[in-house]
């Protein structure tokens, strides 16, 4: 028998023992009245098999794990459809528009403008038609252009100059050096340094070259430290799904 | 005698430091003093819903002295009490987007009148104040009436320092962009992420593998996605030469669409529109970690020879690169969102960060005009780095000029 | 003429517009951004149908040339079927057998709750309380598994870079767990919050306006036709 082959049969065991310990674990959850067999008991069932299955990636990719992968696509996407329904082109388009050219009973006036969002959505369809398809550039450019346009002064309003205030203090009040001071100046030299770094129409030697390096150590400390921050939360993560699967599930915890 | 001196004398003195005190309580209550100056207009920088009304801050103003203001919709009345304002608040200093950073401002009481008896402020008639002053038992009016009607501005002022930095900014930019346009010969350093992009074909070329190819989670009105759809173009038309394939998962549909449009122009351009597979630029949800599994998914199973992460990318960001990490791809990613650089740095073999990712698209296209802009922004920031040592060194010296000159509202 | 330059100068209005728009507070501006917001939310909306399109066809091709794993993509139709079934169920039943103004929907077939959407004990909401909000809770504590391995990678880079990040993260986990306390209180006290407050913000500063510079510039070039790769190659 080939490793590989050999290693497929050990999958396979696995997973049916695997599939086997989670029936039987249920059934014993169900008879012993653990789980009462409604909404809400099969509700936890299904999310803990998910859970497993999602952990089950850990180990390899396998078809536990691309059950629950595929089953949340689905899922995620029949959710997207009824919401973009329910939220956006029911309230946005069809009350105040459409419903009025199907019934003409429906009250007040309808809001013609919205038919040019209406019609620059339909344009994206053009791309599938191949000699209309350069239509649907109309609405790339509305949506593309509009994002160009309302970032420029927002960024610069909300990034550069909120970043400018507080990057502005004074080194030292009344010529007194304090550990602020210091902190306030190597700031200062943080900030320069990688603004350095980026420069594009500077080569990356000499001087210049030598302050780029100080800005690559400030971006390091400043990665790992959000690193460090990210890590912790992750790991209370972890042990919320373990206080899932042990306290909701299997009731080992009370 | 002598003792009716005495007796005087040290009831004058008993009387003295009685009085003493109270003097200095007089002193610090002085009598109730009627309202200065109470004008009423329509509030600047606003899209026309309220009404200003000052007037001038008094000696007597301290707890448990209130201004009362009341509002009529006719110079005749009825006149309702409307608001109650403690003398020792609101200030014109407290709206500095409407009035400024004046020190004058501490002088003056400012309230902003958005609504009569809870109905919005009439825009076609005007609407008419009184101001009185009380301390509970004494109540004095101003002598006069201020009318005003609100109208919406056409500029805000207060952000007249956003509009300075954009003309800069602009100017800067479009400036060398037509120098470039003269066929100045402009130096751009090397970026090795994407100095590796061309490597990294030829080896999924040589492997025989696809690339993948993300654009992040942002929509289409996002400039990292339109960095990004731009990038893929360049990245395509490689793929397309070297006879390769590129797979690119999408995240919303609009960028879909574009994408598909992007790498067929590309491989058109390349002369390869037969090569050209619509199908392997495809969505698959708009779901966070779905999407994330889904590649997840694609990265385990078509073991992509090369990997590229452009774009904007939340939490799933080290679920996706690694697992591309672990499967041995060649990993470039370009992201300007700032939380997730330090997990593409420790899984990836090159990362843009930042700005690299919206210059990515002038490096590869080596178009003078894109490359034009990147000095621009490359003086933009020498113009950042010279207000940051000037301002610093101002305000240290203890003018808060520049402090002043950047705040925003 | 008009396939190329028309989408050209819709950026060039469009963007130029909303540049203007920001400085000006009058009610017509302010009813403007609030109506092209809109206006952006509908034709996202109405582009979903062209992302199921895409999911169905990529997984319908899937299954009709019995592409391996083909069986997963009857799972993901039958999952979509099921929620958009879900999801639409309530307000179908309720849209044949209407109930009285203010009347509670109530129960249909004796398990299936009447609410419509996705609020709270409609079925939808079961599907997302049972299977998509587990799911997400999952993954997003699978990063922490893959944080693990991302930082035994980084250890493995000798470089005085890896090597500078990696002591500032641990020092920062350091400090946020009772262990850093207790090897010395100078750890979350002085050590973290110097590495937060000082080279920390330094960078990230840095960073932000290289990106908002990088981006105005890239807005720029959108704006004047420079950048239009996104509207599919780049010459006319």
């Amino acid at each position: 028998m080939t490793p590989e082959k050999n290693n497929k049969t050990i999958d396979t065991i696995l997973l049916i023992i695997f599939v086997a310990f989670l029936l039987g674990i249920n059934i014993f959850l169900f008879s012993g009245k653990y789980l009462h067999f409604d909404t809400q008991g099969v509700g936890i069932v299904v999310a803990a098999f998910l859970t497993l299955a999602m952990y089950s990636f850990l180990y390899k990719d396998n078809p536990l794990f691309k059950i629950a992968e595929h089953i949340f696509v689905g899922i995620g996407m029949g959710m997207g459809v009824v919401l973009t329904w329910l939220q956006v082109i029911k309230p946005l388009l069809y009350k105040p528009l459409i419903r009025h050219a199907i019934f003409d009973n429906t009250p007040g006036t309808p809001d013609y403008i919205l038919i040019v969002p209406m019609i620059l959505g339909i344009f994206m369809f053009a791309r599938l038609y191949g000699k209309t398809s350069w239509l649907s550039r109309w609405s790339f450019a509305f949506i593309v252009g509009g994002g160009a346009g309302i970032g420029i002064p927002v960024i610069i309003n909300s990034l550069i100059l909120k970043q400018l205030e507080p990057s502005l203090q004074p080194i030292f009040v009344d010529w007194v050096v304090t550990w602020q001071s210091i902190n306030i100046l190597l700031i200062l030299v943080g900030t320069i340094s990688v603004l350095i770094y980026f420069f594009f129409s500077l080569p990356h030697k000499g001087t210049i070259g030598g302050i780029s390096r100080i800005g690559i150590w400030f971006l390091m400390i400043s990665f790992g430290a959000t690193f460090g921050y990210t890590v912790m939360g992750r790991m209370s993560l972890i042990i919320q799904r373990i206080q899932f699967l042990l306290t909701d599930w299997l009731h080992i915890i009370k | 005698m002598n003792c009716h001196y005495a007796r005087s004398g040290l009831i004058t003195l008993i009387i003295v430091l009685l009085a003493f005190p109270l003097a200095v309580l007089a002193q610090d209550k002085p009598s109730l003093m009627p309202p200065q100056d109470f004008i009423a207009f329509d509030t600047p920088n606003d899209d026309g819903k309220s009404i200003s009304l000052i007037w001038k801050a008094s000696e007597s103003d301290r707890e448990g002295v209130y201004y009362i203001i009341y509002a009529a919709t006719s110079s005749k009345g009825p006149w309702k009490e409307q608001y109650r304002v403690l003398s020792t608040t609101r200030f014109k200093s407290d709206a500095p987007q409407y009035f400024g950073l004046s020190k004058d401002n501490e002088k003056w009481h400012f309230y902003e009148v958005t609504d009569i008896n809870e109905n919005p402020l009439s825009i076609t008639t005007p609407t008419y104040f009184k101001l009185a002053v009380t301390d509970g038992t004494n109540t004095i009016a101003f002598p006069g009436i201020a009318l005003s009607m609100p109208q919406g501005n056409w500029f805000d002022t207060s952000k007249i320092n956003v509009l300075v930095f954009v003309i800069v900014f602009s100017f800067l930019v479009m400036y060398f962009i037509s120098l470039a346009r003269k066929n100045l010969n402009l130096f751009i350093r090397h970026i090795p992420g994407l100095d590796a992009i061309e490597e990294t074909i030829g080896r999924a070329t040589e492997m025989g593998r696809p690339i993948l190819y993300l654009n992040g989670l942002l929509d289409m009105s996002s400039l990292s996605t339109i960095a990004s759809t731009s990038i893929l173009g360049k990245v395509a038309r490689k793929v397309a030469n070297y006879d390769s394939q590129i797979k690119v998962p999408c995240y919303d549909p609009i960028v879909m669409s574009v994408c598909q449009e992007v790498v067929k122009e590309s491989y058109l351009e390349a002369g390869r529109p037969d090569a050209f597979k619509e199908d392997n630029i495809f969505f698959i949800t708009n779901d966070q970690f779905a999407y994330a599994a889904a590649v997840d998914g694609i990265i385990v199973r078509h073991k992509p020879a090369a990997n590229l992460y452009m774009g904007y990318y939340y939490a799933e960001s080290l679920l996706i690169a690694e697992t591309g990490a672990v499967s041995g791809a060649m990993q470039i990613a370009g992201t300007d969102s700032i939380t997730q650089l330090p997990f593409f740095i420790t899984t990836c073999d090159y990362t843009l960060m930042g700005e690299e990712l919206y210059a990515a698209s002038a490096y590869l296209s080596r178009e003078p005009l894109q490359l034009g802009s990147l000095k621009g922004q490359d003086f933009g920031k020498g113009f950042i780095i010279l207000m940051l040592v000037v301002g610093t060194i101002v305000s240290t010296i203890g003018y808060p000029f520049f402090v002043n000159l950047v705040r925003t509202f | 003429m008009i396939k190329r330059q028309i989408p050209l100068v819709i950026a060039f209005i469009v963007g130029v517009m909303f540049i203007i728009q920001f400085f000006v507070p009058h009610k017509v501006s302010q009813d403007a951004l609030t109506y092209v917001n809109q206006w952006s939310i509908i034709i996202g909306g109405i582009s979903i149908l062209l992302g199921i399109y895409s999911l169905i066809h990529f997984h319908f091709i899937s299954i009709r040339r019995g592409r391996p794993g083909w069986g997963f993509s009857v799972v993901l139709f039958g999952c979509f079927g099921l929620a958009v079934l879900v999801g639409f169920l309530p307000s179908i039943v309720l849209w044949f057998k209407p109930v009285q103004q203010g009347a509670e929907p109530g129960v249909w077939l004796g398990f299936i709750p009447l609410k419509p959407g996705v609020e709270e004990g409609s079925p939808l909401f079961w599907l997302f309380l049972n299977l998509i909000s587990p799911f997400m809770a999952t993954m997003f504590s699978l990063i922490g598994f893959f944080i693990a391995s991302a930082a035994f990678r980084a250890f493995r880079a000798r470089s005085i870079e890896a090597t500078l990040l990696l002591i500032a993260a641990v020092i920062i986990m350091l400090g946020q767990i009772p262990l850093g306390q207790m090897i010395w209180q100078g750890i979350p006290d002085i050590m973290m919050d110097w590495i937060l407050k000082v080279p920390n913000t330094a960078a990230k500063r840095a960073i932000t306006f290289g990106i908002t510079l990088g981006s105005i510039a890239f807005s720029l070039r959108i704006i004047f036709g420079i950048e239009r790769a996104y509207l599919g190659g780049g010459k006319d």
